[in-house]
């Protein structure tokens, strides 16, 4: 049992550093790609690009000036600075939930990314930033595991960085693969680069050896059970968090049942595969995928946040 | 506490650097240093240790330290043209400390001031029979825009209206402490009495367990203690909650630092919701009975239909289900009728009335402006007097007489005879001063002193409390909001009771 405003706090403390890390990443992917002239260079940045929603990749003069204000840009929304600023005033907000050790993570990093200094260690060494402010979102993972209750609170936090990571994935993956595509992904610089932008390499690599195709980078960011950035893997944790958060629930209490929506999703999940998925199309399945996670959305407010409260006045 | 390193620490040959030099004591009583220029005994420990550090040690140690508390969030946000920059609390490295015979006469006085001002809330809320004794002016307090009509006749558990005060307390050139103000409402700075300490017990470790200093950590614990103790008898184990107005507010910090502490949950107005004169909280697994308030937002603002209505702080209906005692509210509406400025003038008279005894703590001698006699003594002696709106805090809407120039005499002199009802004067006091590192210098500068006492069933002191800085060289203006610091504060334990008591 806890406020419903601190829940819906905590989520979206998850759900916005996951974003700033998968920005974070992808910039980084893209700048360091993009040292090389050659087309896969231009193709792995025309595929983060994409996945950040610039179709044409036209909006801007060059990679670099694109990741830097992906970066830094505090009047862009979506920027990895403005990301920070507002899970930092989320988790502000709800400040009393929070181990002061998972806290002080948090805050010294919003502190560096939002001093004049920042600005300095990007241009010195764009790749050196990116990888600090990466490590640096990993220690506040680690120090919310290590020091947090795994109680309701820390699930509502996990709940949000899940479903933001199954979307960002669903996404990158229908820009390099999207049957609607004009350019699909298929150099294989390219290729390895997507799969460094899921932070996936190293594990796919163990998993299918060096043979990069894009039927088993689709099988292994979609199906895979242990990768924690596959989307059966995410669509778990969230049926897990949900179920686990929905005990409390009062039986009469009605709502959008969330655990069940994520349910569906997950033996979806695990029981496709990739012959099948081929002959559909993986663009049908990634819809469906950001569809159910908008549903999953919509119906955990319903249910923990912004419910009726003529429903749960006392008789 | 242990005599043997207390004796070897004294005998240390003293080491005295430039910073040491460079402290000159004004006019005023110094807390570390007597007349003569001899350290007073129960600074000895802290004097050794300073005196061993260098300069740069201690310019080491100071940025540690802010650095901390940037890091645990322990600020308060400037707005500016285009961003908001974070900014901590000025602290101060070395703490002030207080002897325990010195203490013993603050802890009894502030109780028994405490104790009186409950009795007189009950009273002017209940039967008003010192206002009809004739002892404080009638429309003094009923005329008081601090005064509640909604709180006549409400019933208050143990009598308890102020269950959280903070009392600023000053010591004169003579050595002695007086109270300058009560502070009834919603006093803060507790949790800076908290975070300096913490950072002191690593500063100053050595000098900390040799002086047998007493511990404040229990004070969120007591508050807890302090406000299940309000709550109905036949709800067994009631829900407290505290109420912040937000995370914008200057003091978020501090309200969410106890709600962490105590394990209680942080509410927003928004949070809240009143059904059948009973207050629910909204969480994940539906509506939740709340007992218990402890409420950071002003009376005005706790309940926008009994209140003001334009609040969007509030929750609708709060007061109704306060009156009908489903809920209590801490500190109770309407306690800052007890710490108007002018109603302070007659505490020891309240004291005297409802106790029968002499105030332990004297009250700092004030001008009424209301009184015709005592309005041509102040406009006479403008130069000389500290002037205060009775209904400003914070240090603003106040002239210092001897720091202003003639017109802004002459301006405020105009003001007073305009509306002689809202002014009050005092004397100037010089406060007395303790060593602090200001650029890398040791220097003397003003201080106050706000310890915390806590009503429900009982009465309690935190044996400790803020000391207020004023950091600017010479200033008397201690507020936070005006360029004000703080530091730690030790209270020692008695060296004759062998062993240091909570």
């Amino acid at each position: 049992m806890m406020l419903a405003r601190v829940a819906d706090s905590l989520y979206w403390t998850g759900r916005y550093l996951e974003r700033a890390e998968h920005l974070s990443r992808l910039s980084d992917v893209m700048l360091n790609a993009t040292l090389d002239q050659s087309d896969s260079g231009l193709q792995a940045a025309r595929i983060a690009l994409a996945a950040l929603g610039d179709e044409e990749g036209s909006k801007t003069a060059s990679p670099y000036e694109a990741a830097r204000g992906l970066v830094l840009n505090r009047d862009d929304p979506n920027s990895v600075v403005s990301s920070l600023a507002r899970a930092r005033e989320n988790a502000r907000q709800v400040r009393d939930q929070i181990t002061t050790e998972t806290w002080e993570r948090l805050n010294m990093l919003y502190l560096r990314m939002t001093s004049g200094e920042a600005e300095r260690a990007f241009e010195s060494g764009s790749s050196a930033f990116l990888h600090e402010v990466i490590a640096d979102l990993h220690t506040f993972k680690g120090a919310a595991d290590a020091t947090m209750s795994h109680g309701e609170g820390w699930r509502f936090l996990m709940l949000g960085a899940h479903l933001e990571r199954a979307q960002l994935i669903a996404r990158l993956l229908e820009v390099g693969f999207g049957e609607a595509r004009t350019v699909q992904a298929t150099d294989r610089i390219a290729l390895m680069s997507l799969l460094r932008m899921a932070c996936a390499l190293e594990p796919y690599l163990r998993a299918y050896t060096a043979e990069i195709e894009p039927r088993h980078i689709l099988e292994f960011l979609l199906f895979s059970e242990d990768f924690p950035r596959s989307i059966r893997f995410t669509t778990t944790q969230m049926e897990l968090h949900l179920s686990k958060v929905a005990r409390h629930m009062e039986s009469a209490a009605s709502g959008g049942h969330p655990e069940r929506v994520a349910g569906r999703l997950k033996a979806r999940l695990e029981f496709a595969d990739i012959e099948e998925l081929e002959a559909v199309g993986a663009s049908g399945l990634l819809a469906q995928v950001v569809n159910e996670c908008g549903r999953i959305h919509q119906a955990i407010y319903d249910t923990f946040v912004a419910y009726p409260l003529e429903l749960r006045l006392p008789a | 506490m242990s005599p043997v390193t207390k004796q070897s620490e004294i005998d240390a040959p003293p080491v005295l650097p430039m910073t040491q030099a460079a402290y000159l004591p004004g006019a005023a009583y110094d807390e570390m240093f007597a007349d003569g220029g001899e350290v007073r005994d129960h600074y000895a420990h802290l004097h050794t240790r300073m005196s061993r550090l260098s300069t740069e040690e201690l310019g080491g140690r100071q940025q540690t330290q802010e650095r901390s508390f940037l890091l645990q969030g322990i600020t308060f946000t400037v707005y500016g043209a285009d961003s908001a920059t974070e900014r901590i609390i000025p602290t101060d490295l070395f703490p002030r400390i207080l002897p325990a015979q010195e203490w013993a006469q603050i802890e009894a006085g502030l109780t028994q001031r405490l104790r009186a001002l409950n009795m007189f809330l009950a009273d002017i809320y209940g039967d008003q029979k010192i206002l009809m004794d004739g002892i404080v002016p009638r429309e003094l307090v009923l005329s008081a825009p601090s005064y509640r009509r909604e709180m006549q006749h409400l019933f208050v558990p143990h009598k308890a209206y102020a269950n959280v005060c903070g009392s600023d307390l000053i010591r004169g050139q003579d050595g002695q402490f007086a109270v300058l103000e009560d502070n009834l409402r919603v006093p803060s700075g507790v949790s800076y009495m908290l975070a300096n300490r913490d950072a002191a017990k690593r500063t100053f470790p050595g000098a900390y367990r040799a002086a047998g200093v007493r511990p404040v950590e229990r004070y969120p614990d007591l508050l807890l203690s302090t406000l299940k103790s309000m709550a109905a008898d036949w709800r067994p184990n009631p829900q407290v909650v505290v109420l912040t107005p937000g995370v914008y507010n200057s003091a978020y910090y501090e309200h969410a630092y106890l709600a962490r502490l105590m394990g209680v949950p942080l509410v927003e107005g928004r949070d809240l919701v009143v059904h059948d004169n009973t207050v629910y909280m909204r969480t994940t697994a539906g509506l939740r009975r709340i007992d218990v308030i402890y409420r950071r937002v002003d009376d005005d603002f706790i309940d926008p239909l009994t209140f003001r209505r334009d609040s969007s702080l509030g929750v609708a209906g709060l007061f109704n289900a306060y009156r009908a005692g489903s809920v209590v509210i801490c500190n109770a509406p309407g306690t800052g009728v007890a710490d108007d400025k002018a109603v302070y003038a007659y505490v020891p008279d309240i004291i005297r009335y409802y106790l029968g005894e002499d105030a332990i703590l004297p009250n700092i001698e004030t001008f009424l402006c209301r009184e015709p006699a005592q309005l041509s003594h102040v406009l006479d002696n403008l130069d000389k007097l500290v002037v205060k709106a009775v209904g400003a805090s914070g240090g603003y809407g106040m002239l210092i007489g001897p720091h202003a120039s003639a017109k802004e005499r002459a301006e405020f002199a105009d003001a007073i005879k305009a509306d002689p009802e809202n002014y009050i004067a005092q004397p100037t006091i010089q406060l007395s001063t303790a060593p602090c590192l200001v650029d890398g210098r040791i220097e003397p500068r003003h201080v106050d002193l706000r310890p915390f006492i806590l009503s429900g069933e009982k009465i309690v002191v935190t044996p400790g409390a803020l000391t207020r800085v004023a950091l600017k060289r010479g200033s008397l203006v201690v507020n936070s909001s005006q360029g004000g610091g703080s530091k730690d504060t030790w209270v020692l334990a008695d060296e004759a009771s062998g062993s240091v008591q909570p």
